[in-house]
């Protein structure tokens, strides 16, 4: 029972009860509405029977030359709403934009190492293990970039994993 | 920094860098050498000037910035050889506007904007500076002239944008859309729209003026390919077909949106309402000032004859069965609600069967009873039925088997049929045995159901978590009908333990705040509060579950930190939201522009926001009232608004009350010599009557009622319904009556007793009534506390305040030499009259202090013994207590191999002990820190006594 739609400034004042999560991270306002004003394609939320949030996605696309791609910023789903494959449903939408509408080269995300239960639902979306990044939150726990070829790279070139890790200086996007 | 030809702000490049690369790697002092070297070459240039007024800014020096930035002003205006370029003017802006002075970068890009009139790069700048001022005309204005000059689409279309922002958000008529649309249908004969984000601005400028059948024949045009995304369009197309009253083609093109897009429950409802020829579902949510969309959708053209009404809904029946059919995905559920919807409508337009619906319920249920989402899925159809049905509904959901294969799901349909009892009320008639024993249950199905989320991971959700808010919700009502304090710690006790196991449940975090709060454990509850990591928008959206407490609370600094936090990200963000503004129409999302600026607004009227803007500065009135500091309550003088009005007439009366009491005694001169102003005096009065409507009461009226409380005349309870406020009345009328003497004693055959005696009588009668109904804050939560509390932090406080104005200006001011006579009698009883209000306000601290002082002696004696013995259970095995017992056993016979070591070890660290400890602690800390206030104002005024 989804209906998904673009985020608007008012569902700021109605996720709290999807933010109150502790792994969900409130971000400051000009994260959120920068986003919004360059990227409102890769922002949506999803809807259930009276207008409740179950979750949302937020993301942008960037990079130059074939490291044109999608980016998950934040996905995110309110436990009452869990095991729904609704971030399934969230995904999928983003990478139909980065391939379709963006004609980007791959989708990528970061995890940190730590989040086995994420890692897995990633991976069984489709995504790999592209790299590790050291230290990459708050200089203390590694990430893990994880990587998903859309159409354009036909030969998948853009997931062939690193073979050794990136410090977070070394990566091209914030 | 970009720059053009090696040079920046005419500057060649390198001799510049040095200082951006200082400023970046913030070494400002190093900057400022730099700079002023460059000054020494270049020293009218008004780029090196502006450089230096951001260092200077940035080091905290905020007046020589801007007079810097004045002079370079000067020169940019006056002298005719220098450059002016948009990297000078806009390094001026950022100063400028961190200074708070957005007009005088707007006029520096006014006068270049007229000196270079066709500079492209100027023009943006100055339509920044328009947007950080809202001023929507100005922004056309200067939109339409860069259109002109380079006949770009964008700048049209900020030009668009900043026209329906005058109709919006400015005063500007709906006849001004008429304007944008003729500028866009000209633009688009010449050279069409290249823009998604275009087209959809053009499409909502013709749905605002209703022009539904040209939004229509646009989108199915050319231009329609904008849209890329199939669905979009036809979303579009069947909204555009409703609301122009087309439903038969609307529904044809729903019918398509939800072949795409099965699981779309909202569109479901759209393509249902256009079947019955009834459109109102698309236009909820536009302009409407909720955020939430009403839960409840009326039903209109409920005449449609009989035998459309049944083909229309076949046809729904029939295509919600194809949909069924042809989605294999488990996870929709959308189709399968249709089936209640289409019930529900029946038997709206009486041609139904409630007997269908709850059969339609019972088959939901039994595809998705154990989703945790099932009841508030359903919520707007159980709430639909009439009580036997609803009873019948709960009666077949619990006769039901729950054979379901997995014990997680059995558990899920467990959980909902509690919920679904909940939700009908049914728990409001349960005798209180029953209610306690479904609280047992609830607790019970938590504990034996642990084993199933012994290989979760910490971090997710356990199953059955809410079994036990659900039990704390059963305990709560319990503790309100039978008034027994051991159910409300029981409560207590089952959240604090499901945090043991795991302690990320926000929701029960929620829940406790509450129960600590209600049972004057203020600190603890701040301290879950706190770990519920509040921050940035959440701030406005959640921290109203502590601040009222915290307001009526004597823990101000906590207070202060909540006020600080709370206002300083609302006002950076009334700060910044402009530039975000400004990036929307650089990037050309022109939707979010108008959605931005509408979102300002919006947070701005927010009711919290306008609290706390009043409170913050009562706080520090509070805080501050041992001692008169004049220039500080001037500051807080706040706008009035209405439904805060009465408090934000606080400050000024102060300020008013105590110039008032140093010009009673002599003659229309201040403590201070200065003169006093008469309109002062005035000024107190008319707020006076003011508050006393805001009472509910006439002037006249409300006094002759206070007098009455005073003398005995009057119920103590007359006051009850704004005790606060009523007191505060009284305080500033005697204020007020000291200089105008308006209020008599003796016209009548009645004696009355003087304003002082009026406002020693009331302080003390209430302050020594609350402080005897509050009562032992174990036993006796909820109680009168806060409202103690405010009585002496405020009315207590602004007396004692405008005391210390009499008493300074009793004092000789030695400049002037006293004489005798009538002035002296006069000061002599003044001062009398203080002594004695000085005593009584004294003698009712003292008796709050002794309370106090024994309270948490009492409270520091409590073992927990005494607070277990809240818990109960009587002979026959009822009485609070029973969950807590269970929980003992629980632990007393952990099975590691069963619950994972996680959850045992979690098991073993829980203590009973430590939470009635939290409890007293708690309690006695909140005391502590109101008996430390009162000492202080025992202190400050028998210091003034000293005076006299």
């Amino acid at each position: 029972m989804t209906t998904i739609r673009r985020f608007c400034c008012n569902d700021l004042l109605r996720f709290a009860s999807v933010n109150l999560d502790h792994l969900t991270e409130t971000f400051n306002m000009s994260f959120y509405m920068t986003y919004l004003a360059r990227w409102p394609d890769y922002f949506h939320v999803a809807e259930a029977p009276g207008n409740r949030i179950m979750g949302y996605i937020m993301g942008k696309v960037e990079g130059q030359g074939e490291s044109w791609h999608g980016h998950v910023t934040a996905v995110t789903v309110s436990p009452e709403y869990r095991r729904q494959q609704l971030a399934k449903k969230l995904m999928n939408l983003l990478e139909d934009i980065s391939d379709k509408i963006d004609k980007a080269y791959f989708v990528d995300l970061f995890v940190r190492a730590s989040n086995t239960p994420a890692i897995k639902m990633y991976e069984k979306l489709g995504y790999v293990i592209y790299r590790r990044v050291l230290r990459y939150y708050s200089g203390e726990e590694d990430g893990l970039d994880m990587r998903k070829a859309l159409s354009r790279d036909v030969e998948k070139k853009s997931i062939i994993p690193l073979k050794r890790p990136v410090t977070p200086d070394e990566l091209e996007y914030d | 920094m970009a720059s053009k030809f090696g040079l920046a702000g005419g500057i060649p490049e390198r001799r510049v860098r040095p200082i951006w690369d200082a400023i970046d790697s913030r070494q400002f002092k190093n900057a400022l050498k730099h700079c002023t070297a460059l000054l020494s070459k270049y020293p009218n240039s008004p780029y090196a000037l502006a450089l230096k007024a951001l260092i200077l800014e940035r080091m905290g020096k905020a007046e020589e910035a801007l007079s810097v930035c004045l002079n370079a002003k000067d020169q940019l205006y006056t002298n005719d050889s220098v450059l002016i370029d948009d990297l000078t003017l806009s390094t001026l802006q950022i100063v400028f506007q961190r200074l708070d002075h957005l007009d005088m970068a707007t006029s520096c890009y006014e006068y270049a904007c007229g000196k270079f009139p066709n500079s492209l790069e100027l023009m943006m700048g100055l339509f920044n500076c328009y947007v950080r001022e809202y001023s929507f005309v100005k922004q056309q204005q200067i939109a339409i002239k860069m259109y002109k000059v380079v006949g770009e689409e964008r700048f049209l279309l900020w030009a668009v944008c900043s026209i329906q922002l005058q109709v919006f958000c400015g005063n500007g008529g709906e006849k001004l859309l008429l304007l944008a649309e003729g500028l866009l249908k000209k633009h688009i004969a010449s050279h069409s729209l290249h823009e998604p984000e275009a087209l959809s601005v053009y499409i909502s400028l013709l749905e605002r003026q209703s022009k539904f059948g040209d939004a229509l024949e646009i989108l199915a045009g050319k231009l329609g390919s904008l849209i890329m995304i199939e669905v979009d369009r036809l979303r579009l197309q069947g909204r555009l077909l409703a609301r122009a009253g087309d439903y038969s083609a609307a529904a044809d093109i729903l019918q398509k949106v939800l072949e795409l897009c099965p699981d779309d429950w909202e569109y479901f409802l759209h393509y249902l309402g256009c079947l019955l020829d009834d459109g109102s579902s698309f236009f909820l949510g536009n302009g409407g000032n909720s955020i939430y969309p009403p839960k409840h959708v009326g039903c209109k053209n409920l005449d449609l004859p009989d035998e459309v009404f049944d083909t229309r809904i076949s046809r729904a029946s029939v295509f919600v069965e194809k949909l069924m059919a042809e989605c294999d995905n488990a996870s929709i559920r959308s189709p399968h609600l249709a089936n209640l919807e289409i019930q529900k409508r029946k038997l709206i337009y009486g041609k139904g069967d409630p007997g269908k619906l709850v059969e339609e319920l019972m088959q939901y249920f039994s595809r998705f009873g154990h989703l945790a989402c099932f009841t508030s899925d359903v919520e707007a159809f159980l709430l639909f039925l009439d009580d036997p049905n609803k009873s019948e509904v709960l009666e077949k959901l619990k006769g039901c088997e729950l054979t379901s294969s997995s014990q997680t799901k059995a558990l899920g349909q467990a959980i909902t049929i509690f919920k679904v009892e909940n939700l009908i009320g049914n728990m409001f008639s349960l005798p209180v045995c029953e209610l306690e024993g479904l609280a047992v249950r609830m607790a019970d199905m938590y504990c034996k159901n642990l084993p199933v989320s012994k290989d979760l991971d910490l971090q997710e959700n356990m199953h059955g978590e809410e079994l036990l808010s659900m039990a704390c919700n059963v305990l709560v009502q319990l503790f309100w009908r039978t008034r027994n304090v051991g159910y409300l710690l029981e409560s207590i006790m089952i959240l604090e333990f499901g945090l043991t196991i795991r302690r990320y449940t926000w929701q029960y975090k929620i829940l406790l705040l509450h129960l600590y709060s209600y049972w004057n454990c203020l600190p603890v509850a701040y301290d879950w509060y706190k770990s519920l990591d509040v921050k940035n928008i959440l701030l406005e959206t959640v921290s109203h579950h502590i601040l009222p407490q915290m307001l009526a609370s004597p823990l101000w600094s906590d207070l202060n930190d909540l006020l600080r936090d709370y206002l300083k990200f609302m006002d950076d963000h009334f700060r910044e939201s402009a530039d975000l503004t400004f990036l929307a129409y650089r990037h050309r999302n022109y939707s979010k522009v108008i959605e931005f600026v509408q979102f300002k607004e919006r947070l701005q009227r927010s009711s919290q926001y306008l609290v706390a803007k009043i409170e913050a500065p009562i706080l520090q009135l509070k805080q501050n009232a041992n001692s008169i500091q004049e220039e500080e309550i001037k500051q807080t003088e706040e706008n009035v608004l209405k439904n805060i009005e009465k408090r934000s007439l606080l400050p000024r009366m102060i300020y008013l009350s105590i110039h008032c009491a140093s010009s009673s005694l002599k003659e229309h001169t201040e403590a201070n010599g200065s003169a006093f102003d008469p309109k002062l005096s005035l000024e107190l009065k008319v707020l006076l009557e003011r508050y006393a409507r805001i009472l509910g009461f006439p002037f006249q009226d409300a006094i002759e009622l206070v007098l009455g409380v005073s003398s005995g005349q009057k119920p103590s309870e007359a006051l009850s319904s704004d005790l606060i406020g009523w007191i505060n009345f009284v305080v500033f009328l005697n204020a007020w009556n000291l200089n105008s003497r308006e209020i008599g004693f003796s016209n009548n055959d009645k004696p009355r007793p003087s304003t002082w005696h009026l406002v020693n009588s009331l302080l003390k009668k209430y302050i020594i009534e609350k402080m005897r109904s509050t009562g032992p804050l174990l036993s006796s939560p909820g109680g009168d506390l806060p409202m103690l509390v405010q009585l002496v932090t405020e009315p207590l406080s602004w007396h004692s305040l405008i005391i210390q104005s009499s008493v300074r200006s009793s004092l000789p001011s030695g400049k002037k030499k006293k004489k005798g006579g009538v002035t002296e009698q006069a000061n002599s009883h003044h001062s009398h009259e203080i002594q004695d209000s000085i005593q009584s306000l004294c003698d009712a601290i003292k008796e709050v202090t002794e309370w106090l002082s024994a309270q948490i002696n009492k409270l520091d004696d409590v073992k927990f013994e005494t607070i277990f013995s809240l818990l109960q259970v009587n002979g026959e095995g009822q009485g609070p207590g029973r969950i807590l017992h269970m929980f003992e056993n629980l632990i007393s016979s952990v099975d590691n191999t069963a619950l994972g070591d996680r959850i045992s070890q979690a098991l073993q660290s829980w203590d009973a002990v430590e939470v009635a400890r939290k409890v007293g602690a708690g309690q006695s800390s909140v005391l502590s820190q109101f008996l430390r206030i009162c000492e202080s104002k025992i202190k400050s005024l028998q210091a003034l006594r000293t005076h006299l």
